[in-house]
Parts: C-alpha cells; sequence; structure tokens
C-alpha cells in the first residue's frame, strides 16, 4: 500500500501516506474495520518519522476515513453508500491532473496526449 | 522548556583558522532535528560543545533546561552520546562492553539491550576490535539506546556504512523514538537519509548557522523559478534571493533565480515589477541545501 512513497517530493511524507490510504479505501483493498498499520511498526517500516504516521492519521481522522482508538490502534470507519465511488473518481481527477501537468511540461500537446490514450486502451490502432 | 537543546550567541575558536561565531539554535523536545553541513564546517566542534567537551569563549549552551559545561554530570546521564569515531577498548568483547557501560547508567534498559544484539545479530563474544564497521556502528547505537536518554547526540552514525546497515540502525532509532518520545540530535552529510526522518534542518557552513527551519517550510520555501523580463536590480522583495543566473542558451530575457522563504502567491511581486514568473519548480532538501551554500559563500544573503 505505502510503496514508493517519495521523501524527496515536494508532496509532503504525510499528504502522501493519507492519500495512499484512501485510495486503498476506495478501492476496497482496506474494507470497514480494518486496521492500519500501527504508527510503530508504519515508522519503522518506511524509515520516517513516527510523527508523520500520526499527522496523516490524525488527518485521515479529521476527513471521517478513519477512526483513532487510543490503545487500540487505527480503524478504517464504516464509509456512506457512494462515498467511495466519490473518493474513486476523485482520484481519478488527480491522475489526469498529473498527466496533463507532466504534459505540458514536457511540451507534449494535447491531442497527442489523446491519440497516445486512445491507443493504449486500444480504442484506435496505429 | 521547550528546547531540548538551546544555544545562544556561542562563539568558540580553535587555532587560527576555525571559529564559530553567534551561533543560535533551538533544538525542539521531541524533534529529530538533523544538523547538516559540508566536511569541516564545524559540526562536530558545535556538538563537543553541546556535550560540554569543549568550552565557548562566549554565549550560553542548555541541554535539557541545565546549563553546560557546568552542570555536565547530570545533564550527560541523560543524553546518549554517538561520537563520530569508534571511541571503545578493541580488547573487550560485545558483551564487557554492554556490561561496562550499563554500570554508569541507572536508568539502563537491559531487555533493550538484548534485544538490539539479536536485532543487530551481534555476537556478545566478539571482541571489538575485530568487529566490521557496520558492526561498530551497531554496538555504539545499541549502547546509546540502552542508556534510555532523553536526547540522543549522534554525529554522523551512518557515515560510510552500507545500505543494510544503514537501514538497520535508522529503524532501532525511529522504534526507539516512538516507543519513548525522546529528542534526536543527528549530525549528517547524507541529506536524503535525514529527508525522510528529520521534522527540523539547521544548515552550517564555515562556523556559521546558514538556516534553521522546520523540513517542510524549508523544502517548500526553496524554489527555483523562471522570471521573465527580470529588472536588474529589486529593492525589498518578499522572498529571499539565494542566486539569480540567465537561462542557458537563447540570449532571451529569461533568468533561473534560486529562492528562500517562498510561498504561493508571491508571483504578484513580479508583475509590480515588469516582470513574470513562467515556472515555478520544487527543489528536494539536497538541491535547497547546495543552494543555500553557494549563496551562502558568495557572501550573499546568509544571517
Amino acid at each position: 500500500m505505502f510503496h514508493g512513497i517519495d521523501p524527496r517530493s515536494p508532496i509532503p511524507l504525510y499528504v502522501q501516506i493519507a492519500e495512499r490510504v484512501r485510495l486503498a479505501i476506495a478501492t476496497g483493498t482496506l474494507g470497514s474495520a480494518a486496521p492500519l498499520p500501527s504508527v510503530r511498526q508504519l515508522a519503522a517500516e518506511l524509515r520516517i518519522n513516527p510523527a508523520t504516521v500520526i499527522q496523516a492519521y490524525r488527518d485521515l481522522e479529521a476527513q471521517g476515513f478513519v477512526e483513532i482508538r487510543h490503545g487500540a490502534g487505527t480503524f478504517v470507519r464504516e464509509l456512506a453508500p457512494g462515498r467511495r465511488a466519490r473518493e474513486r473518481s476523485q482520484q481519478a481527477v488527480a491522475l489526469v491532473r498529473k498527466l496533463l501537468a507532466e504534459a505540458r511540461r514536457s511540451g507534449v500537446s494535447l491531442a497527442e496526449l489523446q491519440r497516445a490514450l486512445e491507443t493504449e486502451l486500444g480504442v484506435k490502432s496505429t | 522548556m521547550t528546547d531540548a537543546i538551546h544555544l545562544e550567541r556561542l562563539h568558540y575558536r580553535a587555532g587560527k583558522n576555525f571559529e564559530i561565531k553567534d551561533l543560535d539554535l533551538h533544538v525542539p523536545t521531541g524533534s529529530i532535528y538533523g544538523f547538516l553541513g559540508p566536511n569541516g564546517s564545524g559540526k562536530t566542534t558545535t556538538i563537543r560543545l553541546i556535550l560540554g567537551l569543549l568550552r565557548p569563549l562566549s554565549g550560553r549552551i542548555t541541554v535539557l533546561g541545565d546549563p553546560m559545561p557546568e552542570q555536565h554530570a547530570r545533564v550527560l546521564g541523560r543524553v546518549g552520546y554517538v561520537p563520530e569515531q569508534p571511541h571503545l577498548d578493541a580488547t573487550l568483547t560485545v558483551r564487557e562492553l554492554i556490561d561496562f557501560q550499563a554500570a554508569f547508567y541507572p536508568r539502563w534498559d537491559r531487555a533493550r539491550a538484548d534485544e538490539l544484539v539479536r536485532r543487530f545479530e551481534l555476537d556478545g563474544e566478539h571482541l571489538f576490535g575485530r568487529l566490521s564497521k557496520g558492526q561498530k556502528a551497531k554496538l555504539m547505537i545499541l549502547l546509546a539506546l540502552s542508556q534510555c536518554g532523553d536526547l540522543l547526540v549522534l554525529d554522523e552514525p551512518t557515515d560510510g556504512l552500507d545500505p543494510v546497515v544503514r537501514r538497520d540502525i535508522l529503524g532501532a532509532l525511529i522504534t526507539y523514538v516512538s516507543e519513548r518520545g525522546a529528542t534526536i540530535f543527528i549530525s549528517s552529510h547524507l541529506v536524503h537519509e535525514l529527508e525522510r526522518v528529520c521534522d527540523w534542518i539547521a544548515v552550517m557552513d564555515n562556523g556559521r548557522l546558514i538556516t534553521e527551519a522546520p523540513m517542510e517550510k524549508l523544502k517548500h520555501g526553496t524554489k527555483r523559478l523562471v522570471v521573465m523580463n527580470a529588472p536588474a536590480e529589486i529593492v525589498n522583495p518578499p522572498f529571499r534571493v539565494l542566486t539569480r543566473a540567465s537561462a542557458n542558451g537563447g540570449g532571451g530575457a529569461g533568468e533561473n533565480w534560486v529562492v528562500g522563504d517562498w510561498e504561493p502567491g508571491m508571483t504578484s511581486y513580479f508583475e509590480g515589477v515588469g516582470a513574470s514568473v513562467r515556472e515555478v519548480i520544487d527543489l528536494d532538501l539536497e538541491d535547497g541545501f547546495v543552494e543555500l551554500l553557494r549563496s551562502f559563500r558568495k557572501g550573499g544573503t546568509g544571517r
């Protein structure tokens, strides 16, 4: 779930961790009541500051995705119907934005991008 | 008391060529504080001053609430220190060294020491002098952690070690912090390692402090800008200009700037002076570190 967390990225580590957890919840990898790794365990595994993990979990709690039970751990909350789907479509939007930004930076035009996308999806053959 | 280490206007001189001048540091309790600087910048000297091993010419040193070097006996009982060079008796075994160290520390945690011997795969019967560099480093960390100090001062603890050993050591440090909530002061020039774990960063060069800031602030405040039509002189910008140079090739009006203390929205400053920012590029800690040093050495905007 946390593969490829990048400390050199301008996106703060706690944001990256929270994003991964939200994605796992959205796609159902983490179901309702599923436990998140303990702060100690995740900090040691990623070799990051435990405070960073705590901050990520607190943000997730504030957003209503998880519940922190003191002494017991952090657990995925029961989500309202439709929330997972909404979260997934938000992830899709984020992916597209990332792609567009990268394309702009490297000078790939929209038409070229669209053609590549269609080819990859098998809509159109080259 | 909110600072585990507090230095105020510290002044120290060693010989003619090296001095530490006007050094202020604030290491918040509970932080993992990265102390960065090139070799010879004064990191080890600063650490020795913090521990009361050297006396400053002037200035104040407070460690865990007590003045140094006056209270060094009391303070050092609560501080785990790993020096740059292994300093243990080469003719003693791992087990003897652990027992020897344990005798000095009333809070010694025997269970943690045993656990780390296993985790680090150390053999109690081996002589210190025969250990590999990585095993020596692990033993030093083991000794510092088992003292159960409130502050760990680590001088280049992973310098020159292979990635596996570095991982083991960082993992043990992180486990310790999550269990005990101690402050860690860690000097290094391995920027990427600090980027993972630290929440505060200080940068030193040539005996001076260049910057001290929360990691996120430092990372997010340092950017590379592509500026078009920049005027030759700029007055009172809301950010710090670290370097500026004309963009390579083209010969156009574009310039590359590196700025500090940057915040989103500051691009409007350029519009006010008839210029524009074409791109704002994020820098990682290493890029930011290099740019800070470069600008400081040019005698530019260091403090």
